[in-house]
């Protein structure tokens, strides 16, 4: 990607480049307008002058003539380079006396201007005539020009343009989940303007966000605050209470607890794109605890050490495990592995698995296959997977193994 | 001696079932159901422990916490129904000395009070060696151990072997490296192997020693302790 900047740069240096270009042409294509002025100067003053042959007092005279109102001193030489007439002071001979070329050809030497004329005399004078050398002169001050608003264009380019890309920084920020992110209003412009714009978005966005965030937490406390007191309930029951009837209770409040969660869990990931609480941490060991929560769990790999959050990690297993336990049959079987410096987790079971053309559906929010056995269960946790795995700039799905069977894979970047 | 709990709590139903159950334990209970009422109850009087919800109509049970820590040192056990671990920090951070998530099991409840209360009886310098995990505690200042505040019957190499995994909670530590970590002047780990301490330890601590699930074998890869014990 070519950065902006250096296209609004490239693009005047070109067009800096194309104007000297059309100018140098166009001088050449005229037969150069201020050569021209010389050589018209040149034929004037040998017009006026008597010929080269004629005595040194009549061209004396003529010189005077020509000199007077000039504010300097004139000479005029021979072809030789010696003297012939003078007002003032003298002035130095020719430097290339015999200069060969075109007539009329302007010099400059020594604070002198000389005028080679057709028939090798020379005139020289202590004030500009024409122009010397005007075709160099002439593209070397073009050059310079041309050079000096080059140089001059790159800073005001790089600030017009580094305010843009400012701006986009801030707006990429905002996207990573930094709601606090807003961009200095520079100017009084477009970008000032756009900067503005950026910012009152960025805060209704925030606003937004801390609306939602506080309606999941009060959400999350008035549904805790039930179930904290059916728990105390069914622990303030005396001994007389049936044990069956105890920990069934105890049971549906696990469940409740767990919906709950599920549920504001989901709408978290979806909504709230927070940081991750990542710390180093060691899959396997991971793995072992949430399978000993469940009968019939074993687990087999060795030590993977990724950076994740342990919460959202946690839930992703758990949610596997009971998946596995609701749809599935004992014992259910999970690997923890390194792959290519990513961690998989794998997990299957004895079940009749999962049929090919639900491997993508079974991740859909809510989705229930119609000859699903158990139509217990949220109906959030395999998306959850998926999303928790995503967070992790990882990916969950359901592959085939190699003896047939059906089988989720958890990858994660370490 | 009948310790004096405060407890702020704005559900009035869970305030009174909370006081009936831990006033069956002993305590002694006053009842705030708003954070000035909490704030006043304390000016007027002594308390040995301040239970805290973490939600509450008039303020937040975050300022509350910062406030009470700022007049005393009586130790705050927060009660969160949210879900965020962030508030949980925080709650820590500002000089909660323990925090439960609702719905919290009423044993745990107690097991940590009473596990802030006996800190507070022997200063804080302590507080800082005492692991929690759950309803168990490791009080590594009297090398005790105990489940729901009850000492669990643990020789001193076995107590080694246990806070060196608790002390790597989360960790796969295999048996070499236990056996390094806790190698020392024990005699008896010579005699029996490892695996024996570990069955011993989990008669002790475990709910059911047959499913561990404080300490949990990793075929193949050694043990681990179990970081959330919930």
């Amino acid at each position: 990607m070519l950065r902006l900047y250096l296209r609004f740069y490239l693009a005047l240096v070109a067009s800096l480049v194309l104007f000297v270009l059309a100018t140098v042409t166009l001088w050449h294509f005229t037969g150069g307008p201020m050569e021209q002025t010389g050589i018209t100067l040149g034929r004037l003053v040998q017009n006026v002058l008597p010929p080269a042959d004629s005595p040194a007092a009549e061209q004396q005279e003529a010189l005077r003539r020509l000199a007077t109102g000039l504010h300097g001193d004139v000479t005029l030489f021979d072809p030789e380079g010696m003297p012939i007439a003078a007002i003032g002071r003298s002035l130095h001979t020719p430097p290339d006396v015999h200069h060969e070329g075109m007539p009329f050809t302007l010099w400059s030497r020594e604070h002198a201007s000389y005028v080679h004329l057709a028939d090798g005399r020379w005139l020289a004078a202590s004030v500009p005539i024409g122009y010397s050398h005007p075709r160099f002169m002439f593209h070397a001050a073009l050059a310079l020009l041309a050079l000096a608003i080059g140089i001059a264009a790159y800073p005001i380019v790089r600030q017009i343009t580094g305010r843009l890309e400012r701006l986009q920084r801030g707006v990429e920020s905002l996207g990573a989940g930094h709601l606090t992110a807003r961009v200095a209003v520079e100017g009084r412009d477009e970008v000032a303007r756009l900067a503005e714009s950026f910012n009152r978005a960025a805060g209704q966005i925030e606003q937004l966000v801390q609306g939602h965030k506080a309606l999941l937490a009060n959400a999350s406390h008035e549904l805790r605050t039930p179930l904290a007191r059916i728990r105390l309930a069914v622990e303030l029951m005396k001994a007389s209470a049936d044990p069956k009837l105890k920990s069934g209770l105890e049971q549906d409040i696990a469940e409740l607890d767990w919906l709950v969660d599920e549920i504001l869990l989901a709408s978290r990931l979806d909504a709230v794109t927070d940081a991750l609480a990542t710390e180093e941490l060691d899959v396997l060991a991971l793995a072992a605890e949430e399978c000993a929560r469940y009968d019939g769990a074993q687990l087999e790999g060795k030590v993977v050490n990724i950076r994740g959050d342990a919460r959202l990690l946690r839930r992703l297993l758990r949610n596997l495990l009971e998946n596995a336990r609701r749809h599935g049959a004992p014992p259910t079987q999970v690997r923890v592995a390194q792959d290519a410096g990513n961690a998989t987790i794998t997990v299957w079971d004895n079940g009749p698995g999962v049929p090919q053309t639900e491997f993508e559906n079974i991740f859909r929010p809510f989705y229930r296959p119609s000859d699903a056995r158990d139509r217990t269960g949220t109906g959030l946790g395999l998306a959850l997977v998926r999303q928790i795995a995503h967070r992790h700039g990882g990916d969950a799905r359901c592959t085939l193994m190699a003896d047939g069977r059906s089988c989720f894979v958890v990858t994660l970047p370490a | 001696m009948v310790e004096r709990l405060l407890l702020v709590e704005d559900d009035p139903r869970l305030a009174e079932m909370l006081s009936e159950y831990l006033g069956q334990a002993g305590f002694h209970i006053t009842v705030a159901a708003l954070g000035a009422a909490a704030l006043e109850r304390l000016s007027g009087a002594q308390f040995d422990a301040i239970v805290l919800d973490l939600m509450l109509p008039d303020m937040d049970g975050l300022d509350l916490c910062r406030e009470v820590r700022a007049k005393s040192d009586t130790p705050v056990l927060m009660l969160t129904g949210r879900g965020d671990a962030v508030d949980r920090i925080v709650g820590l951070e500002l000089g909660a000395d323990d925090y439960l998530p609702k719905p919290f099991q009423p044993r745990e409840l107690l097991a940590r009070l009473r596990a802030i209360l006996r800190r507070r009886v022997r200063g804080q310098i302590t507080a800082e060696r005492s692991l929690h995990f759950g309803r168990l505690e490791i009080d590594t200042a009297a090398r005790a151990v105990r489940l729901d505040g009850v000492q669990c019957d643990l020789t001193g190499y076995q107590f080694d072997l246990l806070l060196a995994l608790a002390e790597k909670a989360g960790r796969v530590l295999s048996r070499d490296l236990l056996m390094d970590l806790v190698k020392g002047e024990h005699l008896e780990a010579f005699d029996r192997s490892i695996d024996v301490h570990m069955s011993r330890i989990r008669a002790a601590i475990e709910d059911d020693p047959k499913k561990p699930r404080r300490v949990i074998t990793v075929r193949g890869a050694g043990y681990v302790f179990a970081k959330a014990q919930d």
